[in-house]
């Protein structure tokens, strides 16, 4: 069996800081780390691999060459083959484009299953895994929080998926990509100790447009089927607030706002 | 004319409905409203919308994205929308994607507010865990697609229509590539979007967050969460406030022990009234705070029960 996992690295967004002063966003020195929903996709992965050794792991991930250091300490946690797809042309790529490219990348690549996350800690749109899914022509779940073990090794994995109302259960037979959410807690093993040093440059390939023939007119930044044309500052109405202690006048205070404002009846 | 098609969702018919007033703010009254519906409750729609398309051809495997987006490729190929606006929900997250590759169109997720650039519409989305702002707008000549959260656009100044309802026949019906194998109900609780007053729990309450309950219960309202508390596990995700949780609009909202990260105060829409409690009263959410109780949480919370019982 064959498992794809795609992955992204992406800013610690939480990390970023705001200059208020020169209304700009503070994005140097910020670590980059494997999207968090991706990281349990691919623990999920590594997991089943560690029981089944015959099974072979493809992690794929788009973006620029400053990524390959990341992506050599996946390679170290024993992930068979990893692929950068780096091209100057793919910079700036929307989700659409970003999902031509990953598509046409997978069309030429042999593979049971892709395993992936739900949505990224920087864009947060969800977009790419029902993209792709559509692209290639195959079925695809978001926001899975347990893989069935026995189903998957035949195959046609069992699923659960938690949504507002319900919990529910899909069967969803291979090929397809499966998308997994956070909270569903599968680890990403450490890197062995023994393996810190591991030369994985063997198993490490680069991929650029000069293989996958995408039209450079779709993607990209200028070629994306959408385009940021303004960014704003996120700007809310202060208001003139009282401001009071935890004592009995400060209670008092609180007390008849609620009240003179029909919240105690 | 221009015309704009949503998509109802069973379940959340209320909110999509709503989403008649995110295509008012892209053509003001100009413009037809299409709802479509596989499965949903069509009432909610009646009376609101120009048109009501129903598919109810039995092939129809309405859990699957994939058949969903191949029906409306074909629907559009006919009748030519300008816009497609779908609900963020799990299943909208998925049919939104899905949909704008079947029609190799751009979309943009999530967003919040609609402005103009050019003759072009500008679609407006937090970036960053909402640190900024970006307008975005739609580079094919093709249908604008977006999707919204629930809650985020209110419809209320509603117009009276007279619906047209047809049923639309596909002429190709795809088969599902995958199987609904079973389901379980989530036990039934209110819904945080739906009260009127929200005590809310952050990391200043933590360890004795079911106290807000007491608090909640004698406002008439609900108790909710920061993502903090949603993350330590002390609380249900369905009750997280914030822009990964929902889109709340209270009239009254009780900040406790939240600092006000802008991820959070993504989440509030329109409030009225807002009371800040924290130990710093410089936190971000107190300066959108009416009143800042400065001090621990614990403390005014146990205080304030106490005040309300005692009455006047």
């Amino acid at each position: 069996m064959k498992i794809v996992c795609l992955l992204k690295f992406t800013p610690d967004v939480d990390a970023f800081e705001y200059d208020y002063e020169n209304n700009v966003l503070i994005r140097e020195n910020i670590k980059q780390i494997i999207n968090l929903d991706d990281a349990c996709a691919l623990g999920y992965a590594l997991n089943l691999k560690k029981k089944h050794p015959e099974i072979e792991i493809e992690v794929v991930t788009m973006g620029p060459l400053s990524v390959k250091g990341l992506m050599e300490d996946v390679l170290r946690r024993r992930v068979d083959r990893g692929t950068i797809l780096s091209d100057p042309v793919f910079a700036g790529s929307d989700t659409l484009a970003t999902s031509l490219i990953l598509g046409e990348y997978l069309k030429r690549t042999e593979y049971d299953v892709i395993l992936t996350g739900t949505q990224t800690l920087d864009g947060d749109t969800a977009h790419v895994p029902s993209q792709l899914a559509g692209y290639l022509g195959i079925g695809q779940m978001s926001a899975i929080m347990k893989i069935d073990e026995a189903s998957f090794l035949e195959g046609a994995p069992l699923v659960e998926v938690d949504t507002e109302n319900h919990t529910d259960t899909y069967k969803i037979a291979f090929p397809a990509i499966l998308s997994v959410r956070r909270e569903s807690r599968y680890r990403l093993p450490f890197v062995r100790y023994a393996d810190l040093e591991m030369d994985v440059s063997d198993r490490l390939h680069i991929i650029d447009n000069s293989v996958l023939q995408v039209d450079e007119n779709i993607i990209g930044t200028h070629g994306s089927a959408t385009k940021v044309v303004k960014t704003y500052m996120q700007t809310y109405e202060r208001k003139d607030r009282v401001v009071v202690q935890n004592d009995d006048e400060g209670i008092e205070t609180v007390y008849n706002f609620l009240k003179e404002n029909g919240y105690l009846k | 004319m221009k015309k704009c098609l949503i998509f109802l969702e069973k379940e959340y018919e209320k909110f999509c409905v709503d989403l008649l007033k995110t295509a008012e703010e892209i053509y003001g009254d100009a413009y037809e409203s299409c709802a479509l519906s596989f499965d949903a409750d069509t009432e909610p729609a009646e009376g609101r919308f120009d048109e009501l398309i129903t598919v109810t051809d039995e092939r129809v495997q309405t859990y699957d994205v994939s058949v969903l987006s191949g029906i409306i490729g074909e629907l559009h190929q006919e009748q030519q929308f300008d816009s497609i606006l779908i609900l963020a929900t799990h299943f909208g997250r998925m049919l939104a994607p899905s949909l704008a590759m079947e029609l190799g169109t751009g979309l943009v997720a999530d967003i919040t507010k609609i402005g103009h650039h050019k003759d072009q519409i500008e679609m407006i989305r937090p970036a960053f865990s909402g640190k900024i702002l970006a307008g975005i707008i739609n580079t094919r000549d093709n249908a604008v697609m977006m999707s919204v959260r629930p809650g985020v656009f209110l419809y209320e100044d509603v117009k009276e229509k007279d619906t047209r309802i047809w049923e639309y026949s596909p002429k190709e019906v795809r088969s599902p590539k995958i199987e609904h194998v079973s389901r379980r109900e989530k036990p039934k609780s209110r819904d945080i979007r739906e009260s009127e007053v929200l005590v809310s729990g952050g990391g200043g309450i933590l360890d004795d967050f079911d106290m807000l309950d007491g608090l909640a219960e004698r406002l008439g309202g609900m108790k909710s969460a920061s993502r903090r508390v949603v993350d330590s596990g002390k609380a249900d995700r369905s009750i997280q406030v914030g822009q990964s949780g929902k889109i709340v609009h209270p009239r009254l909202y009780m900040a406790i022990g939240i600092c006000g990260v802008l991820q959070h105060i993504a989440g509030l829409n329109r409030v009225e009234h807002l009371i800040a409690v924290n130990t710093n009263k410089n936190a971000p959410i107190c300066s959108l705070a009416d009143i800042v109780v400065e001090g621990d949480a614990r403390t005014f919370v146990e205080k304030m029960i106490k005040r309300i019982d005692s009455g006047n």
